[in-house]
């Protein structure tokens, strides 16, 4: 009587037998790969969704200004002062001078019935716009700003920055709980599949269990499929994310000029990779693992009939 | 040897499949076992399989004693047996040879004893020139050939063959049950199970008749009156019509001229 040990040819035999499953059952195979693959695709692309939003959402942020009037009785060195003040605050990035003329002009170009503006005088101050570098000490650049001399007063939307920054978590908690349930239905699906992929091999396992195979034998081929599956849907998806992406931001650049190019790719792509990787792998070993230990706690091997 | 002392089986269900068997098999021997379908046949085959648990008795099937057998020990238990199934179960995306090999590959064998033992077991079989068919290419006898030398390529102690001939043409049923004896003269213990009471009487060995989960009769080749009664009861019960019977019963030249090497001598 021969006792099984886990010898090199016997490990081969049953990598080989993985491979052969995945073969021989080419109609299960392709479905769990599709399953999967859309599951890892729509990850994907949720992610390159996110990832462009936030891109857009630090865009935003730095278009975010403040407007400083200046009174305007101050004199042009006091105004040149003030610029250096300003710029000496910490979390200032830049302060460009606008004068009440410019401001004019541009007011007048946003009307089209201007004119009746032209008889005017100029109510506008001079100002300066201050642009910062990190939006979440926005308020207390705005307060210091105000407690310097001959500031009239300031115009900024404090409101939309703390808007963008809670935007920005809603996105990230919305972008995880996606990503989560499309786990959960991955997994789901492909230990189904694999349940299935057993069922329609349960004579092979029937005669297995009858000469005697250890129950690590008889699982080893289908973890290997399942392994396998989450490999080649892995690299399938990133390379479509790849693909669908590039086309899609073409399109979308040349349609809506606004967006820009969107984010590169590329940077992400082997990151994606290594995720889906090691999300098909798991997904292959958990989902076959769970479904094959059902399978032959409940399987007998003298009972067939619905062979 | 084989071994049921005071074995009762109760399912959860309710049903009691047998109740307070006492059967005692010896090394070598070749024994039928012949019941109507519910007598409990299949309950047997799967205690000594060790498929199920008795509910109460101890089964011991060469040394090992069944009811204390530890899960991770049951795989190498049944190596110890060679089993044939009414359905052949063959892989039919397999050739004949890999259905056979399969059977050594499921537990570790190393393909260069694999590659040596395949043809042996066929050739004892009488199929060496059908390595390389598929299942689908052979007939019903031959089908069950193969699944015999699959249950054989294990070097099985213990052949168990649950209604080999169910499947298979009558004349074909007398050519399985001789490679059963065959394998018998060579020292295994054989233990068949059927419902087909004619091949059972044109064979001379032990049968035992289980009905409704009792032993009804133990006994030699020439099976007593009341044994009679219940091998017909168990024929009827299968519905198999009468004429055919006498049909099969009349048929014993044909047996003969099929089996030139006269495998039913002892």
């Amino acid at each position: 009587m021969k006792k099984s040990k886990s010898s090199g040819s016997s490990l081969g035999y049953l990598t080989k037998e993985g491979f052969r499953n995945l073969r021989v059952n080419k109609l299960m195979t392709f479905a769990s790969i599709t399953v999967l693959f859309s599951s890892m695709f729509l990850m994907g692309i949720a992610f390159m969704i996110y990832t462009n939003i936030e891109a857009m959402v630090a865009g935003i942020e730095q278009e975010n200004v403040i407007l400083v009037y200046i009174e305007d009785d101050t004199d042009a060195v006091e105004v040149v002062n003030l610029k250096t003040e300003i710029m000496n605050l910490p979390n200032v990035k830049s302060c460009d001078f606008k004068s009440k003329d410019e401001a004019f002009e541009e007011i007048k170009k946003e009307y089209d019935n201007a004119e009746y503006l032209d008889g005017l005088e100029n109510p506008l101050p001079d100002s300066y716009i201050v642009t910062v570098l990190d939006m979440t000490q926005f308020s207390q650049t705005v307060a210091q700003i105000k407690g310097l001399d001959n500031v009239m007063r300031t115009r900024e939307n404090s409101d939309l920055a703390s808007k963008l920054a809670s935007a920005k978590k809603a996105i990230s908690v919305v972008s995880l709980v996606i990503i989560a349930l499309l786990f959960i239905v991955s997994l789901f699906i492909i230990s189904n599949t694999v349940k299935i992929t057993m069922f329609s091999r349960r004579l092979e396992i029937s005669i297995m269990k009858s000469v005697g195979a250890t129950n690590r034998f008889i699982r080893w081929p289908f973890l290997v499929e399942g392994v396998l599956i989450g490999i080649i849907s892995g690299i399938i998806s990133t390379l479509a994310i790849w693909g669908v992406y590039t086309l899609g931001m073409r399109f979308l650049s040349r349609s809506f000029s606004i967006m820009g190019k969107g984010v590169d790719i590329t940077v992400y792509l082997p990151y994606l990779l290594g995720a889906f990787l090691i999300l098909g792998i798991f997904t292959g070993i958990f989902g076959s693992a769970t479904s094959i230990r059902k399978y032959l706690k409940e399987r007998k091997f003298v009972e067939l009939e619905d062979l | 040897m084989i071994e049921f002392k005071d074995v009762t089986k109760k399912y959860d269900n309710g049903t009691t499949a047998l109740k307070d068997v006492n059967i005692s098999i010896e090394d070598g021997e070749f024994v039928f076992v012949v019941g109507s379908s519910g007598a409990g046949k299949s309950t047997f085959l799967k205690l000594m399989m060790r498929e199920e648990v008795p509910s109460k008795g101890t089964i011991t099937v060469d040394g090992v004693v069944l009811n204390k057998l530890r899960k991770r020990k049951i795989p190498y238990f049944r190596r110890k047996l060679g089993v044939v199934f009414q359905d052949f179960r063959l892989i039919p995306t397999m050739t004949v040879f890999d259905n056979v090999a399969f059977a050594m590959r499921v537990i570790g064998t190393r393909e260069k004893l694999i590659r040596k033992r395949v043809p042996y077991v066929l050739s004892l079989m009488g199929l060496p020139q059908k390595a390389r068919s598929m299942p689908n290419e052979l007939s019903g006898g031959e089908q069950q050939r193969v699944a015999l030398a699959r249950a054989l390529a294990n070097n099985a102690k213990i052949i168990i063959a649950d209604e080999p001939t169910g499947n298979v043409d009558p004349q074909m049923s007398y050519e399985i049950v001789d490679l059963l004896m065959k394998l018998n003269e060579n020292g295994a213990t054989v233990i068949m199970v059927t419902h087909e009471h004619e091949l059972v009487r044109q064979f001379d060995r032990r049968v035992i008749i289980l009905d409704k989960g009792n032993v009804v009769s133990d006994g030699g080749p020439l099976v007593s009156d009341i044994a009679t009664a219940h091998i017909n009861a168990a024929a009827e019960m299968n519905s198999a019509p009468v004429e055919e019977t006498i049909d099969f019963g009349a048929q014993p030249v044909a047996f003969e001229s099929f089996t030139p090497d006269g495998g039913d001598a002892q």
